[in-house]
């Protein structure tokens, strides 16, 4: 046995195992962690309930959720949403914030890929959907080299609920254990107050 | 140059430059043959790069050093900026790399991890182009490359060296060597980084990936009686790369192997030998401080040689191979793994009648996992004219379609998948070349025009009925070319080298031409030495020049109808390096690389990652020199 291990190589203990695979959900306090690795579906996340729930893109969406994930598209339940200078959630819960600056989700039709098997042939299939761009600067994704350049903002958003409740909300990862892009982990405080 | 290691030079070692030129010619090769030949006598033409030349070039690492050396070979990126080989029409699963004889764990689209073979305490690196499968098995299908260990004589040696230059890279090392009963030990340390840099202009890229290595080998050699030899070695091998700002990439080796020889009379030899080389990738993710493993190549060797001389001009050789070969990759089905065992035997005769010395081998490679049986033979021969040689060869190549070429099955980021293929046939290659050299005093010419007929080439194609890339065996490619290189030195430290290659990948009319092998390349260097009393001097200039290449490239990766023709530049780069041998063993070295400040317009990935002119300064100390008496 010990013949054969070393026949598949020695040292194993020198690297992490891969844990995070199948733990999505409200898992740990403060934290979401969901699979929003498929193309064709959005993950909603409802803040009040500590729910998540996965739909494809052309199902209608459930009765209560507040912020929607699709790969690193974000889009919103009739919020508005403001990036903050801060990475720190006791910074940025004392930020002045100047209404001017909340961003409400856009109509876009060039924004949400469901398609990417038709890139090499210079195109992708895209569906119509809202989209919240301001949120959405939590990972900016520069595709113009392969593999695609992933820089995190690292910022904090604050996003402004229709029942006037405000959620903290900042992207801490997004990659599981194996690196599969798509997997992301969400810091969050609701209600975002002092 | 004495920043790897190499020996400041002391009057001892000032032999006349025409002593020098001989021990050039002189120089021992082992590659082509496996048993010790005078490279001047050798029918498989090989090209050294001695320890002298890794000296004048101040390259880092084999893929510098070789387009320094040697015109033919490009290094350039494939995707993701990983290292990709070109030599002579042949990638870099096609040339096979060794490190003293032995053959290296673990690829990156197709190319070994060539940051692996740093050239801290090498003592030459022998080339031999053209197919060897006969001898080496799978891989020789272009050319093997074998970088051979320096050796050392003296009770000890310590040499410490560092290197400062652009965009804060940094290269330290030492090598450590004693001579003590009859142990020898040589122990060396390298490391090597450099900041991440944007580049100058727009590209396939933009910005260079900075990296760090460490590479720390220890030998041990015994010799307990004469005639047995015990050779122990350790290695281990780390690279970062910084590839996105939240996690870096990690590539690591572990290499170990206990080789015996038994000497029963001169030239006759009995070779035993175990090798474990286990290589590595893991992805560092910053964000959570994770390093996670997602590919490990494992391989286990047993090897046997037995050379025995007889008859006074003629060399037998037998011997075979047995390797385990592991492979765990994230390319296979949930990230699983698959192994096999290959096995192999060889045979060749080296005969010398008079001024002609032929060379006849062949070798049965058996693998498991595919049941492939494959056979391959060559024929080279010699005839001696004082000063005209020439040279005529037959050899055999064959890849073996690989692990990852049979299982893969890895989703490209939802673009489409990449399938292996089980029923994959070898790629198979028959070599010949014709070569004239000629030696006159310090003169050395030699001109060669070299033949490789290809068929099953292995590549990925688009599978309408899988939706996705398959590996699949291609057509028949025929490479032809012509190989020309002289050398000339002076009686009074002046020397020069100049090699060209021209390579035409030949295709049927009306059909794209798809090879982005450069037809010409050129290299050049000359240089001058000299010692004085307390004062060293050698001056190198080197330089590379590259002629541009069209190349028709499919629009579409589901169809192959439509080309659109696209030209990559020529380009030349130079490199002055001028080392002071200031006092015993201590050199201080400054390398202008980029000498006249070549900025490509446009990055693509085959111009070199250069943002123009860089100033390289270093320092060597043979401490072992410096406490000498005078």
């Amino acid at each position: 046995m010990g013949l054969l291990s070393a026949c598949n190589g020695i040292l194993d203990g020198i690297y992490d195992e891969p844990d995070n695979e199948n733990n999505t959900g409200f898992e740990n306090e403060g934290e979401i962690f969901i699979d929003a690795t498929s193309y064709t579906q959005w993950v909603y996340i409802d803040f009040s309930e500590r729910s998540t729930v996965t739909l494809g893109y052309d199902e209608d969406a459930p009765q209560n959720w507040d912020i929607a994930v699709h790969r690193y598209d974000v889009k919103t339940n009739g919020a508005k949403v403001v990036e903050t200078n801060y990475s720190d959630f006791d910074q940025a819960i004392t930020a002045t914030i100047d209404e001017a600056d909340l961003v409400s989700d856009i109509w876009t039709t060039n924004q949400i890929v469901i398609d990417m098997s038709t890139m090499m042939d210079g195109y992708l299939g895209y569906t119509e959907s809202s989209y919240n761009p301001e949120l959405s600067k939590w990972l900016n994704v520069d595709t113009s080299t392969m593999p695609p350049i992933y820089t995190p903002s690292g910022k904090v958003y604050i996003v402004y609920l229709p029942d006037g409740t405000r959620a903290g909300v900042k992207l801490l990862n997004f990659m599981n254990d194996m690196q599969v892009k798509g997997y992301m982990t969400i810091q969050y405080m609701y209600p975002f107050n002092h | 140059m004495g920043a790897y290691g190499q020996k400041t030079l002391t009057e001892e070692q000032l032999d006349s430059i025409e002593n020098q030129w001989n021990k050039v010619l002189d120089e021992v090769v082992v590659t082509g043959t496996r048993t010790p030949k005078l490279v001047t006598n050798s029918p498989i033409l090989t090209r050294v790069i001695s320890s002298s030349d890794i000296r004048k070039s101040d390259a880092t690492n084999i893929s510098d050093l070789l387009q320094t050396e040697l015109p033919g070979i490009e290094f350039s990126y494939s995707m993701n900026q990983q290292v990709s080989l070109n030599m002579q029409g042949f990638g870099g699963n096609s040339v096979l790399f060794l490190v003293d004889g032995e053959r290296l764990a673990g690829e990156t689209l197709d190319n070994v991890d060539y940051d692996r073979l740093n050239l801290n305490n090498a003592g030459k690196i022998e080339i031999v182009k053209g197919a060897a499968s006969s001898l080496y098995g799978s891989n020789a299908v272009g050319g093997v490359v074998n970088i051979i260990s320096r050796e050392v004589s003296e009770p000890w040696t310590l040499n410490i060296n560092g290197r400062y230059g652009k965009h804060n890279s940094q290269r330290y090392g030492a090598v450590f060597s004693v001579n003590k009963w009859k142990i020898n030990s040589s122990t060396s340390a390298q490391f090597t980084s450099i900041d991440s840099y944007n580049m100058k202009n727009e590209g396939d890229y933009s910005t260079y990936y900075g990296n760090k290595t460490w590479n720390i080998n220890e030998r041990l050699t015994i010799k307990p009686i004469n005639a047995l030899k015990i050779i122990a070695r350790a290695g281990y091998f780390f690279r970062e790369r910084n590839s996105q700002v939240s996690t870096h990439d990690r590539y690591r080796d572990f290499s170990g192997g206990l080789r015996g020889v038994y000497e029963f009379s001169p030239g006759t030899n009995l070779e035993l030998s175990y090798s474990f080389d286990q290589y590595d990738k893991s992805d560092y993710i910053l964000l959570t401080r994770k390093d996670v493993r997602d590919y490990s190549n494992v391989q286990n060797i047993g090897k046997v040689v037995f050379n025995h001389t007889f008859g006074g001009n003629y060399i037998l050789t037998v011997g075979g191979d047995v390797m385990r070969d592991y492979l765990m990759s994230y390319q296979f089905t949930a990230n699983g793994s698959h192994h096999q065992i290959t096995a192999d035997g060889f045979a060749q005769i080296d005969m010398t009648f008079n001024k002609l010395n032929v060379i006849a081998g062949g070798r049965y490679d058996y693998f498991s996992e595919s049941d492939m049986k494959h056979f391959s033979s060559r024929v080279n021969m010699m005839y001696n004219l004082d000063r005209f040689k020439i040279r005529g060869s037959y050899a055999g190549g064959f890849r073996a379609p690989t692990l990852k070429e049979m299982y893969m099955n890895f989703d490209m980021a939802s673009i489409f998948m990449i399938y292996g293929n089980p029923d994959l046939k070898p790629e198979v290659s028959n070599n010949f070349q014709l070569s004239g050299e000629y030696t006159n005093g310090l003169l050395n010419a030699n001109l060669g025009a070299f033949c490789n007929l290809v068929e099953n080439r292995m590549t990925t194609v688009w599978n309408q009925a899988l939706g996705g890339m398959e590996y699949s065996n291609i057509g028949r490619v025929n490479i032809v070319g012509i190989d020309a290189n002289v050398a000339w030195r002076t009686q009074w430290g002046l020397g020069t080298r100049l090699s060209y290659v021209f390579t035409h990948e030949h295709v049927k009319k009306g059909e794209p031409y798809t090879s982005s092998t450069r037809p010409h390349t050129a290299t050049l260097r000359v240089d001058y030495s000299h010692q004085w009393k307390n004062y060293g001097l050698m001056v190198a200039l080197s330089g590379r020049a590259l002629s541009n290449v069209t190349v028709d490239e499919f629009t579409s990766l589901t169809s192959y109808e439509e080309t659109e023709r696209v030209k990559y530049p020529g380009y030349t780069m130079w490199k002055l390096n001028v080392t002071n041998s200031i006092w015993r063993g201590i050199d201080l070295i400054v390398t202008v690389d980029n000498l006249f400040n070549y900025v490509p317009k446009y990055n693509y990935s085959s111009t070199p990652s250069t943002t123009g002119i860089s100033f390289n300064v270093g320092l060597s100390m043979n401490i072992d020199s410096m406490c000498k008496r005078k």
